[in-house]
């Protein structure tokens, strides 16, 4: 299919259906007469369009709009490191690249994302991100919790059985889980400890997309929409919890009384907390008259479906936060959707990605509606909606920016983007020992220095710079990969310095160097040639740092 | 209130920028700001009201500027605050954090998708000597918590001025981590390394015109002149009797650490502490126990630098992002209140002994001078050397002034004015 051609008939067709000017239909008509290699396919330009195919109107249509020049298509080389970095977490091996630059299908990156995303990388990779995202970055004892007591082995399978996300979403709300599988499930309200406020402060960004934390003390000054009544609502729907370990494991056990508080705003006016929340309606709840107690009683809870587990409130106001207000909640799609377009453009349609409110409205409102139509259509698949914008042709543009283009939100070339801690630690053990390992020691290590996921701009710090510089565990690390098949030894048996540059090219950088990069490095090993094995090992940590390593691009 | 202020800057009319800046020598100035994080209430530091209900339990005391009275919580202050300028009628507009704090470290509200550089960015690259070893733009904050001001510290300081102007932090056991050369890499080998890896991601950066590779380069720059001046940042190597006289705290040593700093070739330290005055909850307490060391390092520290002849040259500033309420809420805390806060600064082109401005006799409204955000640093920047008005012309956006709508400055806090 003549890919270009068929951009240019719906550029065309956007005009026309834009500017209602049959000027352009007799244009569009011409080529369509007139067309050079005509396919029976395109002489259809009106047949169903994929969602890829319909990700590339909605950013075109606005690139017509401001007379945006966008980058070209990237090439397969950038494609393929691109790719792997962001579906599977890490940098392909040299044979991998090799594999795909020789695979002479026409639709090979189709092949390739496919065949990614059903590896086990993936999960990984993604579980890092979701990992992340819910859970915050935390120290190496957390870390080391969230595995004990299931979590993670919980995140992982839903991401490699794909669950639908609005499921997923209500199962760790609830924190009831109804399978021993499920079972890790409630560690995101348990490990922050019965801190309601906390919780409340997590489950806003993490599933609707919104910070809520100022409206704490009064009304959000700046997005109307978000109250301080949401804020000690979506308290309220947690606040009867208690964390409690029992024979079944670990539990959120639920009060059926208690939780009435009020609330004042900086006036001194106060308000009980409802069970409300943003965009949703109030659960209706008895409320106990002038502070009377309530009266805790078996009458009020039924027995737990499993044996072993907690009693259950008659009225449990997680089970009403679950279906009352985040089942049909409109953000919760449109939240994930966004956060998966970041993770792969590099910056979200709502850019911040959590901060969805009326202060940061959407750079193509009507792509975000239609990715999050498609996501609910589609029973919440994620990995579809990942595929969709990783086959898209705004995905797979260069990241050189175009001179004439200034502002990320146009997505005219592929934003660059530091790697994630996780991506890095593997990426290096891969281009170092040619194999990689998902609790390496590095990979600790790096998490605690390199602490950014998805951020708003990027950043590069100089603690960051002084860690790569000069951190024992990291050249511990690195001095530790000198062991049989590993590169140094490799770059050693080598026949000539242009092949060892070869090498660590490919290794390292998933390239071949260019005439300038060989003649600088072979001139540095033919200065050490007495030295040659510490002077590799400085090539490896020049290359390890370089910006082209550092970043995706 | 905002309106009201710009307006009020319209009687300085007399005031004449580029004369101030010519005789103001731009050369060798410098900037310590104690960045107040949180919020201090004025009324237990420059604006007391004793006797009133909105003034809490402390009293005031005189000083030695006839008929001016400061808290009794700043008894050091009162003896040098011929040295200092006041204002007492500050008045902004964000009352939350993270908005107060953007719009008063940069000068004013955002205006996306660019970034406005942070007052110590703008004064690094104005003044200061970026082939200089020693980092232009420090920021000593040992604390890694800190409310809306953590998630501050994670964002683009330096704005669009670029990734090379933004600050080194310091702080927390006083020094910075991986500073030290491994003891595995050779001298020369560093230096090769480091030849070999500049030269590829130079490479990389200019044959992709890479933006975040420009940032990563200039990082890897700072980093080589850090390494080159660790000791600096070694407090151990500072007088036990200076370590003492500034007192124990982290704040306090920090200060002491930012005087070092600039007598040895820095030319703008932040001197911050997570957020410890954002007092919502038992506001006396804690600021029984803040004002005090704050009274104490603000007076060494301009001492000190009088001592040494450099207070000429180098502008103090204590200021945090708004004020606090007059009244107290239910947990006996002062809550946000930027309608009506004061600040203060002595040094380089700042005329000490004015207190500028006033409240009412319940400090709830500015009812002279009041001064806005774009005053307070048109005022700064003057005392600096730096023109306030110049203009940043990016691509494709309308034109940006250092300080927008050709803002005066404050001619009554500026020597020479």
């Amino acid at each position: 299919m003549n890919r270009s051609r068929l951009i240019v008939y719906r550029l065309f067709i956007s005009l026309i259906y834009q500017t209602n000017q049959k000027k352009y239909l007799s244009l569009l008509l011409f080529l369509l007469i007139n067309p050079s290699s005509t396919t029976a396919q395109e002489n259809h330009p009106e047949q169903a369009l994929n969602s890829s195919e319909q990700i590339n109107q909605f950013i075109q249509s606005q690139w017509n709009a401001l007379d945006c020049q966008p980058a070209k298509r990237c090439s397969d080389l950038e494609f393929v490191r691109r790719v792997y970095l962001d579906l599977v977490g890490r940098i392909p091996s040299p044979v991998e690249v090799k594999d795909f630059l020789t695979d002479e299908r026409f639709n090979k990156r189709e092949m390739l994302v496919d065949q990614l995303l059903a590896s086990e990388d993936y999960v990984q990779h993604f579980t890092d991100i979701f990992d992340t995202l819910l859970m915050g970055r935390t120290e190496e004892d957390t870390y080391a919790e969230r595995q004990q007591n299931g979590w993670r082995a919980y995140l992982e399978s839903t991401v490699r059985e794909n669950r639908p996300w609005n499921e997923v979403a209500k199962e760790i709300l609830l924190a009831r889980p109804e399978s021993k599988e499920a079972q890790g499930s409630v560690w995101f309200l348990y490990e922050r400890e019965n801190k309601y406020q906390e919780i409340a402060e997590a489950v806003a960004p993490a599933f609707f997309g919104i910070r809520i934390e100022c409206a704490q003390c009064h009304d959000h000054m700046i997005v109307n929409e978000i109250e301080q009544r949401h804020y000690w609502g979506l308290v309220a729907f947690f606040n009867r919890g208690k964390n409690q370990k029992s024979k079944t494991g670990l539990n959120i056990v639920e009060s059926a009384v208690g939780g009435f508080s009020v609330f004042a705003d900086l006036s001194g006016d106060s308000q009980p907390n409802l069970l409300t929340f943003v965009d949703a309606k109030t659960v209706v709840e008895e409320r106990p008259k002038n502070d009377q107690k309530q009266e805790d009683d078996d009458e009020l809870y039924a027995k737990a479906q499993l044996d072993g587990y907690p009693r259950v409130p008659q009225f449990s106001r997680r089970e009403q936060f679950v279906k009352e207000i985040v089942e049909g909640h409109p953000l919760v799609p449109r939240a994930m959707v966004n956060r998966l377009w970041a993770s792969l453009l590099g910056r979200g349609i709502v850019h911040p990605y959590d901060e969805m409110d009326s202060e940061h409205p959407p750079s193509h409102p009507e792509l975000l509606d239609f990715l999050a139509k498609e996501f609910i259509d589609n029973n919440y698949d994620i990995k579809r909606t990942i595929r969709s914008i990783a086959l898209s042709d705004v995905y797979q543009l260069s990241s050189i920016r175009p001179q004439s283009v200034n502002d990320p939100a146009t997505f005219a070339w592929y934003l660059e983007r530091p790697l994630t801690a996780e991506q890095l630690a593997r990426s290096i053990q891969i281009a170092v020992r040619g194999s990689f390992k998902n609790d390496d020691p590095l990979v600790g290590s790096f998490r605690q220095q390199f602490t950014d996921v998805l951020p708003d701009e990027t950043v590069v710090n100089i603690s960051d710079v002084l860690y790569l510089s000069n951190n024992q565990e990291f050249d511990q690390f690195l001095s530790a990969s000198v062991e049989e098949k590993h590169l140094s030894t490799q770059l050693l048996e080598l026949p000539s310095h242009s092949a060892r540059v070869d090498l660590l090219f490919k290794r390292i950088l998933n390239r071949s160097p260019d005439k300038h990069e060989t003649a600088a490095i072979e001139q540095y090993l033919n200065q050490r040639e007495k030295t040659i094995k510490p002077a590799i090992d400085q090539i490896i940590w020049s290359l390890l740092t370089s910006a082209e390593f550092r970043f995706n691009h | 209130m905002a309106a009201g202020a710009a307006s009020a800057a319209s009687f300085n009319g007399l005031f004449s920028v580029p004369a101030i800046a010519e005789e103001t020598k731009k050369q060798g100035k410098k900037c310590i700001l104690l960045w107040l994080c949180g919020a201090p209430s004025q009324f237990e530091t420059w604006d007391p009201k004793p006797g009133t209900y909105t003034g809490g339990p402390f009293g005031a005391i005189n000083t030695n500027l006839p008929g001016v009275q400061v808290s009794q919580l700043m008894p050091q202050c009162a003896t040098i605050m011929d040295k200092l300028a006041v204002i007492r009628s500050m008045s902004t507009s964000p009352s939350e954090h993270f908005q107060g704090i953007d719009v008063l470290t940069r000068g004013d509200k955002p205006r996306p998708p660019f970034t406005r550089p942070i007052l110590g960015s703008v004064v690094a690259q104005q003044l200061g000597q970026l082939d200089s070893p020693v980092p232009q733009f420090i920021l000593l904050d040992p604390c890694p918590e800190g409310n809306e001001f953590k998630g501050f510290k994670a964002g683009n300081w330096a704005g669009w001025l670029g990734a090379e102007y933004g600050p080194v932090r310091a702080g927390g056991d006083y020094a910075i981590p991986n500073i030290e050369r491994a003891e595995s890499i050779s001298e020369l080998d560093h230096q090769d390394r480091e030849a070999l890896r500049s030269f590829l991601s130079k490479k990389f950066e200019n044959d992709r015109k890479s933006e975040a590779a420009a940032k990563h380069n200039a990082a890897f720059n700072r980093v080589n002149g850090l390494m080159s001046c660790a000791p600096l940042f070694d407090l151990n190597t500072l007088p036990i009797a200076d370590r003492e006289r500034y007192g124990g705290g982290a704040f306090s040593q920090h200060a002491l650490q930012a005087r070092h700093l600039i007598e040895n070739g820095s030319t703008f330290v932040m001197v911050a502490n997570g957020m410890p005055w954002d007092n919502h909850v038992y506001q006396h307490e804690m600021h029984q126990m803040l004002v005090p060391e704050l009274d104490n390092v603000l007076f060494q520290l301009i001492s000190d630098l009088e001592q040494r002849g450099m207070l000429d040259d180098t502008l103090v500033i204590a200021m945090g992002e708004f004020g606090r309420s007059p009244w107290l809420n239910e947990a006996r805390g002062r809550d946000h209140y930027p309608t009506a806060w004061s600040m203060a600064m002595a040094g380089a082109g700042i005329q000490g002994g004015v207190v500028h401005g006033a409240t009412d006799e319940l400090g709830v409204k500015v009812t002279e001078d009041a001064v806005d955000n774009r005053q307070l640093f048109a005022t700064i920047f003057s005392a600096l050397g730096i023109d306030p008005h110049e203009e940043y012309d990016l691509p494709g956006l309308p034109t940006f002034s250092r300080v927008e709508e050709g803002t005066q400055p404050i001619k009554e806090l500026l020597k020479n004015a």
